[in-house]
């Protein structure tokens, strides 16, 4: 029995390339068929046009870059937040830790922010407010027997808790002038003081504060100094609970 | 050839074969440029992990689309990521086009952002991966007579989109 005009549309509708015998055959039955075949196609190339989306020129470079990483030593894990952060930052971030220690800062910090530093980057949102975020900040501040002071508060779009080298820290984004730069607090890790950490095309200002220290990383093309004070004079650790 | 720089080979067959086409997916079913790159990054950086496990380089393809498709459900689940105006990041043969052309594809643009992900999913797999309704049937876990429905409907509900903004001239209500 041949197919009946209906039938035909639904299955060029579904796959106009189709090379069954069976729809061959019925689209060289009768014109009609034809013309719904010829129509389909044409339908499809639109459909190929519209979806061409030009991939990002420096795609397939950065991901080969993938290859330059270890790929035993990490095991990542995810862990979901405590509730009260999650609802106050709107989402669900990702702790997660590794299975063994890193062998300097430096691999912390290119393994660190390879895992997720320009996601996190592109995270930061207009929909979450400041006074939200503050909050936010302040109960993470606050579990790491810490404070991030107005100034620098101010600035934070992004906050989350982070793994360092030595526990937990806090993976912050920050608004400059610059554009978004990452700043990473680690209060149980010390650094050099002022060295200058360079990883992915990215680089990052080590500072040492009082108890802890911070990294501040961004672009090649940001000075990451210019956060220095603000991160010297805003992180501060509570000994008393540390 | 050490075992390495084998991985390596293997790794960067990979990403020339299938960077371009996950690019183009990942933007259209996240709709957002940026997450979209960081979509292809995470998706090949976990394949870079665990590459060994791919016996059969035939299942490349479909191994990063589940994989891109997982990592897309864990993003989605911490943050519903902000639309990107899809022109900013759209590059065509332009020039090539008629001024009625362009509307057109606009339309079909306009259509296909607002697909629901049941018609849009089938629908990217088949034109920008060009599975078959088999290998998308696997890929998506539901039948094949399911996936030619989709299909089927995904496309009618484009032309009927493109017909009815056609005619009332609603094109520059794109995206």
């Amino acid at each position: 029995m041949s197919m009946n005009f209906s039938e035909f549309k639904k299955l060029i509708g579904a796959d106009p390339w189709s090379q069954d015998p069976e729809v061959l055959r019925a689209r060289n039955s009768a014109p009609e068929f034809e013309q719904a075949a010829s129509d389909a196609e044409a339908f499809e190339r639109k459909l190929q046009s519209a979806l061409h989306v030009q991939a990002p020129t420096d795609l397939l470079k950065d991901i080969k870059k993938i290859t330059q990483q270890p790929t035993q030593r990490r095991n990542w894990m995810p862990l979901a937040l405590a509730a009260s952060l999650v609802i106050a930052v709107g989402a669900v971030s990702m702790v997660w830790k590794q299975s063994q220690q890193w062998d300097s800062v430096e691999a912390y910090l290119a393994d660190h922010y390879s895992h997720d530093g320009a996601a996190v980057l592109g995270h930061t949102s207009d929909d979450i407010s400041e006074q939200e975020i503050a909050e936010m900040t302040g109960r993470i501040m606050a579990s790491l027997n810490a404070s991030a002071g107005k100034q620098l508060t101010g600035r934070i779009k992004f906050i989350k808790f982070c793994p360092t080298p030595e526990g937990r820290g806090a993976h912050m984004v920050v608004s400059t002038d610059q554009g978004p730069m990452t700043i990473i607090f680690m209060p149980g890790t010390q650094v050099t003081d002022g060295e200058m950490v360079e990883f992915d095309q990215m680089h990052a200002y080590m500072v040492d504060l009082e108890h802890g220290s911070a990294a501040i990383i961004g672009r090649q093309s940001q000075a990451v100094r210019s956060l220095e004070a603000l991160v010297r004079n805003s992180l501060k650790t509570d000994m008393v609970g540390a | 050839m050490t075992s390495d720089a084998d991985r390596t080979r293997r790794f960067n067959e990979l990403a020339e074969a299938y960077s371009t086409d996950l690019y183009r997916y990942a933007m259209w079913i996240c709709r957002n440029d940026a997450l979209a790159k960081d979509l292809v990054q995470e998706t090949f950086l976990r394949a870079w992990r665990a590459l060994d496990s791919l016996k059969d380089v035939g299942a490349a393809k479909s191994w990063l689309i589940t994989i891109l498709r997982r990592e897309y459900a864990r993003t989605f689940e911490r943050k519903v990521p902000k639309f990107t105006d899809v022109e900013k990041v759209v590059v065509v043969d332009d020039a090539e086009l008629e001024p009625d052309e362009r509307v057109e594809r606009d339309l079909l643009r306009q259509g296909i952002m607002k697909l629901d992900a049941k018609y849009r999913d089938p629908l990217l797999l088949q034109v920008v991966f060009g599975h078959s309704c088999a290998e998308i049937s696997e890929q998506l876990g539901i039948s094949k007579s399911a996936v030619m429905t989709q299909l089927f409907r995904a496309r009618e509900k484009l032309k009927v989109q493109m017909q009815r903004d056609g005619v009332t001239g609603n094109v520059h209500e794109l995206f």
